[in-house]
């Protein structure tokens, strides 16, 4: 196998099974592991306490049942897969479990932990533009940070955290490099691998994954460029899960060049800025962040994000991946659709429900829709 | 202001919904600023500043209830907006193109022209407050980019620890002053705060107007039905910085109180169950869910809308201010939420409470298990859950919401015994 | 040349022989889709018809949700370029198809040389396709075939309007104990489906002429409500069912000229 056969390898290993990657990077550091349910939070201030910040995203293949006893059928598939695992002791494990509430079905959840852990529940504010919210922020952190440090009986200090900035921000950095170069080598990261490069960040140790995405994207650089005969897409959403999905992509030779999605490029999209105080350099973090359904967008720059991306990756199209019953994202894709009609862009928007078991529908629209240039 | 003696509380909520609805249009002609504004924003800031304001919920409920909805969900789900979107914004998004497609052309669109709810102008500014649901600030953000106009954001953050923190209050407050300059710039004027202290002080003799009127639905048996809570919502809603609130709800008031002193009730004397409806009200099958009820001698006459709009604040002080508009209860935690409805039940001497499960909105359905199961185990009222929603007519179930009210009933009579 | 398209729907099975990519030798239906005796079925009809057998066709190509199960395709290729293809050949002035089936709702925006510039498709709910309309003639005890002739003698159309086919069914229940005529609720049930079909159908633009395929267009009653909706002239396609297959066999023409 070549080093990035192996890499690719691993990366997917990860991403199949997180409970034994989990257990192994406990094994290797002895760190208690806190869970961090979607979309956005302070993974630094885990990171400073000593523990090892695992991102739950819900599992693919899960079959729902316990969890329609406590959540309705209008919940996204993601929040239903979590509250099926909260059921049945997944995360019993976990020291602790931290939820934002940018949404009104994540506000809920923070509120309906049926796991045994504490639940950690903070709120981002809204009104990003202002000073005030940033100081809000910070008190927010501030019970996240004491939360913590009761959970995992440890003290969190200003110096640790700035550390965990720095391991966090070369990790962002990394991918974001790792992605603009894995861009011209579609043949080599198709669309399942680099998703499961993306998820493996949530179940590794942020270092360790900064080590071997450097590495591969050494490995890739030092490669020659091949023309690619299919086509080139930009996903955006939440997320593009089950990997069914992206296996139909890659079955019809559609290379994703760049991404918009919640789980993917939206948690790398930022750097936290530099400063003195460390939370309030978090605080900053999510005043800088853009270009998502989930963060004010007074004036959706969303939209020319998605279409500039188009003409810098060279994209043919985007494709929508619209999380059933995500309402963020629900409300602005006619606008991103209208826009992207005026332009021309050819787009494609597709239902993404995490528990899918028939792909039927979405095989046929993709195939169309490649049929249709 | 003689044409308004006499006047039933009826009659002056008709005829005050009628005239701002008539003084907006007017205004805007003569080139009047107009603001859309959610249903439980602080209505104070643009009050004092000779702002006519718009409330985009209660127009979809009004169009809803008269139902005009449909027509408008259509098109919107015509535009890409997925029929899994709360129904009030499918039903403004709709009805926005419409006006902007009538401004352009100088045509009425069909579907204007036809539509049952009352004529609306498009706003110059718009203002939300997220104390509802979050889904408010996705769609006010929309209505801001597609008109292209000053959005004016009060973001109370979700209150996931009762009671409201300090820092909260502060970052509320805060806000409040960056709306007023959003404000001054817009209107090219300084803001008034003399009159910032006056528009306060109606606001609080409205809401003190408010609790009076619908307090009166402890009286056992009620001469109040909730129903007529839903409907006198609407001024509170859109008239609490005007005198025209406090006139209307001291009429109701007075009217309650004499009908209780003669011992009538609602149902004239038909008062058999007492109940609560937690939750928005399916507007489209108002008369259907009153009826429903009213055949099984349930009076409504618990509910959380008394107390949404129960703003009270020491005037001048921004920070309560903040704190009045915060705690509205489904932006609170689970605990909160539960001490809130425990205390409409306990209050009114409710019997049997109803949940709507609202496919229109995840913030007010996706706790309800648990809230029910809690509020259950603390007052021991018992309690059913309906599928429906507020404004979208195919998303309920007469059939299904008749066995459930009617098994709610056969309980409260196993109880009563 | 002989080529051939087959189309393994949900709920049915079209198979169509072409000669020289003009002539259809055969078109056969089976009202068994996917994983059932249908596609064999239907394979056997149509070359009992032509007097064919596989060994003459120069190329096959499949389509429908049961295309990568038929082993004999030398090619697959989605439904809604084939419906576009077939439309156009039997239509070539239709620039909006409305296609529904059993399970799918689509609408399809075609450029002048017929090629698809847009689509739509219904979300996963049953609501607008033939499996709703199944499940209602069910309750109405009016079999499927029958349902447009009721609906020719509706007085008025009542609403059906939940978008949960549970739902429906008990407003249609309800409908049926207020002795509501049948007539006018199956009238009802059309024009809900129409409603869902022209929310997709609106957001093609709606250019002329607007053409329906697939199953549900052979029941008038849904046609005409759509006609309504739309306030439009709605051209309902010969043999609507096997357009797809048409499309197939179409595609497969050009796969054999390119080949030579």
């Amino acid at each position: 196998m070549s080093k990035v056969e192996t890499i690719l390898a691993n990366m997917k290993a990860v991403a199949a099974n997180p409970k034994q990657a989990i257990a192994d990077a406990q094994a290797k550091t002895g760190k208690a592991a806190v869970g961090v349910l979607p979309v956005y939070a302070p993974e630094e201030i885990v990171y400073a306490a000593g523990a090892l910040p695992v991102g739950c995203w819900g599992k693919a293949t899960k079959n729902i049942s316990k969890a329609r006893t406590y959540l309705p059928a209008f919940a996204c598939s993601i929040m239903q897969s979590i509250m099926e695992m909260e059921l049945e002791g997944v995360y019993d494990d976990l020291k602790a479990v931290l939820v934002s509430s940018p949404c009104d079905t994540l506000k809920c959840m923070g509120q309906k932990w049926k796991g045994k852990c504490p639940v950690i529940q903070f709120v981002h504010p809204q009104n990003r533009n202002l000073e005030s919210a940033n100081v809000f922020l910070v008190e927010e952190y501030k019970l996240v940070r004491k939360a913590l440090e009761e959970a995992l009986g440890v003290t969190i200090t200003d110096e640790a955290i700035n550390k965990a900035i720095d391991v966090y921000n070369e990790n962002r950095q990394a991918v974001r490099k790792f992605l603009e170069v894995a861009a011209d080598y579609p043949q080599v990261i198709d669309p399942v691998a680099r998703h499961a490069i993306m998820k493996a960040r949530f179940f590794m140790d942020k270092a360790d994954h900064t080590a071997a995405i450097k590495e591969l994207t050494a490995e890739l650089e030092a490669m020659p460029k091949e023309a690619w005969k299919g086509k080139k897409v930009i996903l955006t959403g939440i997320t593009a899960e089950p990997d069914e999905f992206l296996e139909i992509l890659k079955e019809f030779d559609i290379a994703v060049v760049a991404d918009d999605l919640a789980q993917e490029s939206r948690q790398v999209r930022v750097d936290v800025p530099e400063g003195d105080e460390p939370l309030m350099r978090l605080a900053k973090q999510w005043q800088n962040m853009y270009g998502c359904s989930l963060a004010t967008d007074r004036d959706k720059d969303r939209i020319p994000m998605i279409c500039d991306m188009v003409e810098k990756y060279g994209a043919d199209a985007v494709i929508y991946c619209q999380m059933k019953f995500c309402d963020p994202e629900e409300f602005d894709y006619p606008l991103l659709y209208s826009k992207m009609e005026e332009k021309e862009i050819r787009n494609l928007m597709i239902e993404i429900d995490q528990q899918a078991s028939s792909f039927e529908q979405i095989r046929t629209r993709i195939q169309s829709f490649v049929e249709m240039f | 202001m003689s044409e308004l003696e006499g006047m039933t509380a009826k009659q002056k909520l008709a005829y005050y919904q009628e005239k701002m609805y008539q003084d907006a249009l007017d205004g805007k002609a003569k080139g009047e600023l107009v603001c859309w504004s959610s249903s439980i924003a602080p209505c104070e800031f643009c009050e004092v500043m000779g702002i006519h304001m718009i409330y985009p919920e209660n127009h979809a409920a009004a169009v809803g209830a008269k139902h005009g909805a449909l027509a408008m969900i259509e098109l919107a789900e015509r535009r890409g907006y997925s029929l899994d979107i709360c129904s009030y914004a499918r039903i403004n998004l709709a009805y926005m193109d419409l006006l902007v497609e009538e401004a352009k052309t100088g045509v009425t669109p069909k579907e204007l022209e036809e539509c049952p709810g009352p004529r609306i102008p498009l706003p110059d500014v718009i203002i939300t407050c997220n104390n509802i649901c979050n889904t408010l600030l996705k769609w006010y953000e929309n209505l801001a980019v597609e008109l292209n106009i000053p959005y004016i954001i009060i973001d109370v953050p979700y209150v996931h620890h009762w009671p409201i923190p300090e820092y909260t209050k502060e970052y509320i407050a805060d806000q409040f002053e960056y709306a007023i300059k959003q404000l001054e710039d817009l209107c090219g004027k300084p803001f008034d705060r003399q009159k910032f202290i006056e528009v306060q002080e109606q606001c609080q003799r409205s809401v003190n107007a408010w609790d009076r009127a619908m307090g009166m639905a402890c009286t056992v048996p009620s001469p109040l039905n909730g129903f007529d809570m839903f409907n006198f919502m609407a001024l509170i809603v859109c008239a609490r910085a005007k005198y025209a609130a406090e006139d209307t709800f001291n009429t109701l008031a007075d009217e309650l109180e004499a009908k209780a002193a003669r011992g009538e009730d609602a149902f004239k004397g038909g008062e058999k169950f007492r109940i609560a409806w937690e939750g928005i009200a399916c507007w489209p099958y108002l008369s259907h869910t009153y009826k429903s009820l009213k055949s099984l001698g349930c009076n409504m006459v618990g509910s959380t809308y008394p107390g949404a709009w129960s703003i009270h604040y020491t005037v001048g002080n921004m920070k309560e201010m903040g704190a009045g508009y915060c705690k509205m209860y489904s932006n609170t935690c689970l605990d909160h939420k539960v001490d809130v409805i425990s205390d409409v039940l306990t209050s009114t001497s409710s019997t049997g409470i109803t949940y709507h499960l609202n496919r229109s909105c995840k913030l007010m359905s996706f706790l309800n298990v648990e809230t029910a199961e809690i509020v259950k185990e603390r007052t021991g009222v018992p309690y059913v859950s309906f599928d429906g929603d507020q404004t979208d007519p195919r998303n309920f179930s007469p059939a299904q919401f008749d066995t459930r009210v009617q098994a709610l009933a056969e309980i409260m009579e196993q109880n009563k015994k | 040349m002989y080529t051939m398209g087959i189309d393994i729907g949900s709920a049915s099975s079209k198979v169509v022989i072409l000669k020289d990519g003009n002539d259809i030798v055969a078109g056969e239906v089976i009202q068994f889709g996917t994983g059932s005796s249908g596609p064999q079925r239907a394979l056997e009809a149509a070359f009992e018809k032509s007097g064919l057998s596989f060994a003459d066709m120069t190329k096959v190509v499949a389509t429908g949700y049961g295309r990568f199960s038929v082993e004999q395709a030398d090619k697959q290729i989605s439904e809604i370029s084939c419906h576009a293809k077939g439309i156009h050949f039997m239509v070539p002035t239709a620039r909006t198809i409305i296609d529904i089936g059993g399970q799918d709702a689509k609408a399809i925006k075609l450029d002048k040389r017929g090629t698809v510039s847009q689509f739509f498709m219904n979300d996963k709910c049953a609501a607008g396709t033939g499996r709703f309309l199944e499940v209602m003639s069910r309750v109405l005890e009016v079999p499927l075939d029958q349902m447009a002739e009721y609906d020719s003698r509706a007085t008025e159309v009542v609403s059906v309007s939940s978008t949960c086919t549970v739902f429906a069914e008990s407003e249609v229940i309800s409908h049926l104990s207020n002795e509501i005529p049948k007539e006018n609720i199956i009238a009802g049930v059309h024009a809900s489906v129409a409603s869902k079909a022209c929310g997709l159908a609106y957001r093609t633009g709606l250019e002329e002429d607007i053409v329906m395929s697939g199953g549900v267009a052979q029941n008038a009653g849904v046609v005409r409500a759509i006609s309504r909706e739309l306030q439009k002239n709605v051209i309902v396609a010969p043999n609507p069912q096997i357009i797809g297959a048409l499309g197939a066999a179409l595609f497969a023409y050009d796969e054999a000229m390119k080949a030579q």
